[in-house]
């Protein structure tokens, strides 16, 4: 049985129905088509499904829809500013960190939760921030280099 | 995706609403806390007959208190919210916990909380060997009120525990160990997404260079549920802690286990690793105390 919730994406608040099983995941992609956020392995561990809730990485294929009724959620598509990209877009365009960009965009969600708390990490603290997301591309120095460089001008 | 298909999701916001809920609906409900273990299950279609999920996120419990009696951690605290805790950070009681919050990748932290690590029951977690070590109760809330169940009797079989069935987890309190006592954690893993193979965690108490108490637990599938060690246990407690005692120590354990074989690994490699773990997380807990 379906029920009527809102939810607060990237400032914007949706009245939508779901399913009491539906992922946070499945509404993004299918009911808003904020397709940025990837399905990968859709039981937690891959990452490319990250996005923000209260400030905080999440994987969003494991948070059911209806629990996160009136917190903000921030997905890739709502941190460019007035057609600005975010810092760590530009940044990962620039170090070349992209290469199928699957991951790309719950990386850089995760990323943003560490730089937001630790703007100046050391190498460690960044690969410890960006664990929990597989990257089958890059072997991750260009990632960790972006990260840095984010960091860097965003100084 | 989940192959679990839901009649109702609720989301209560007191105690006794929730223990309602529970009774009006028995075996077809089950409780959500960061829901990040109940959807593993759902997404693999292994919640037979459950159409119901109970989320308690609205019930607060996300305290956690430093005392004199010890670590008072409330149920829905999130791993990410523990491991910031000052004392935790630094205090070599609590080193074992501390030690058992570096592994989670960061949005299992955000998501996962205290409670639903420990209910779950799951040989594969880290934080039920942790706390064994450290020892400590379960708070638990039923209509016939609350009640502490020591984490020694908690865990009761594979995915099992000692809750009722309207009965929910409102606190771990771990207890705060005499002064000159340490604990450390150790994992073995196979990637840092996965759970552990084996993990070991202990506490130790050493007064003018000598064991007065020990504590040893082990999991990750060296057996059905995570366990204390009486075997090593009585080999340290009376004696000075030499290198050859604490590799004894770790032999010790493997005649109180009995790993499982999985994907993961063989009940031999298990049964190695255990020995191996024992040993290094003796060391390291001696290392606080320093
Ligand atoms: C990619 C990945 C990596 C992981 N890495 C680790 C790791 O390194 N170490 C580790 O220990 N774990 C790890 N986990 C497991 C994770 O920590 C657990 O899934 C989590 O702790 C469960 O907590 P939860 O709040 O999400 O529980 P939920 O999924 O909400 O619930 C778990 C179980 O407990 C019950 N429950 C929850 N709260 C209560 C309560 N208050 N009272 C009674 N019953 C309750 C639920 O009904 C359910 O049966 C990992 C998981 C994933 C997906
Ligand atoms: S799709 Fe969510 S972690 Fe892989
Ligand atoms: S760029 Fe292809 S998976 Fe990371």
């Amino acid at each position: 049985m379906k029920q009527l919730i809102s939810l607060d994406i990237n400032g914007e608040v949706h009245e939508l129905a779901v399913a009491p099983q539906d992922s946070l995941l499945q509404v993004l992609r299918e009911e808003l088509g904020l397709i940025g956020t990837k399905k990968g392995c859709d039981t937690g561990g891959c990452g490319c499904c990250t996005v923000q809730i209260d400030g905080q990485a999440v994987y969003s294929c494991m948070t059911y829809a209806m629990s996160v009724q009136d917190k903000p959620v921030v997905t890739i598509e709502g941190i460019a500013n007035n057609g600005k990209l975010d810092p760590l877009q530009q940044a990962f365009i620039d170090a070349g960190a992209v290469q199928c960009g699957y991951c790309t965009c719950g990386t850089i969600m995760a990323a943003r939760e560490l730089l937001a708390s630790v703007p100046d990490p050391d190498e460690d603290q960044i690969r410890h921030a960006i664990a929990g997301n597989l990257c089958r591309c890059t072997g991750y120095q260009k990632i960790v280099d972006a990260i840095k460089l984010a960091a860097t001008n965003s100084a | 995706m989940s192959l679990t298909t839901l009649d109702n999701y609720f989301l209560p916001g007191s105690g006794s609403e929730v223990i309602e809920l529970l009774q009006e609906y028995g075996e077809r409900a089950m409780l959500v806390a960061g829901g990040s273990f109940v959807h593993g299950l759902a997404a693999r279609d292994l919640l037979p007959g459950i159409d119901v999920f109970i989320d308690i996120q609205k019930l607060g419990l996300a305290d956690v208190t430093v005392g004199s009696e010890g670590l008072q951690i409330g149920a829905m605290t999130r791993l990410a919210q523990l491991a910031k805790v000052p004392e935790v950070q630094d205090a070599p009681e609590w080193g074992a916990a501390k030690d058992a919050l570096r592994y989670p990748p960061v949005q299992i932290m955000n998501t996962a909380t205290v409670g639903g690590n420990i209910a779950a029951a799951c040989p594969y977690f880290d934080l039920p060997t942790a706390f064994l070590a450290i020892g400590g109760n379960v708070l638990a809330q039923s209509n016939a009120g609350t009640r502490e169940i020591s984490l020694d009797d908690f865990f009761t079989g594979l995915f099992e525990n000692s809750l009722g069935q309207d009965e929910f987890i409102t606190e771990l309190a771990l207890s705060r160990p005499v002064p000159g006592s340490a604990s450390a954690f150790i994992k073995l893993e196979t990637n840092a997404n996965d759970l552990a193979i084996v993990n070991a965690a202990v506490q130790i108490t050493v007064e003018s260079g000598i064991c007065q108490s020990a504590r040893v637990a082990l999991g990750g599938g060296v057996n059905e549920i995570p366990l204390r060690s009486a075997a090593a246990e009585k080999l340290l407690k009376g004696q000075s802690l030499t290198d050859a005692l604490l590799k004894e120590a770790g032999q010790a354990v493997q005649a109180d286990i009995s790993p499982m074989a999985d994907h993961r690994a063989s009940a031999e490699y298990r049964s190695a690793m255990a020995r191996v773990l024992t040993e290094r997380a003796l060391h390291r807990a001696i290392t606080r105390l320093n």
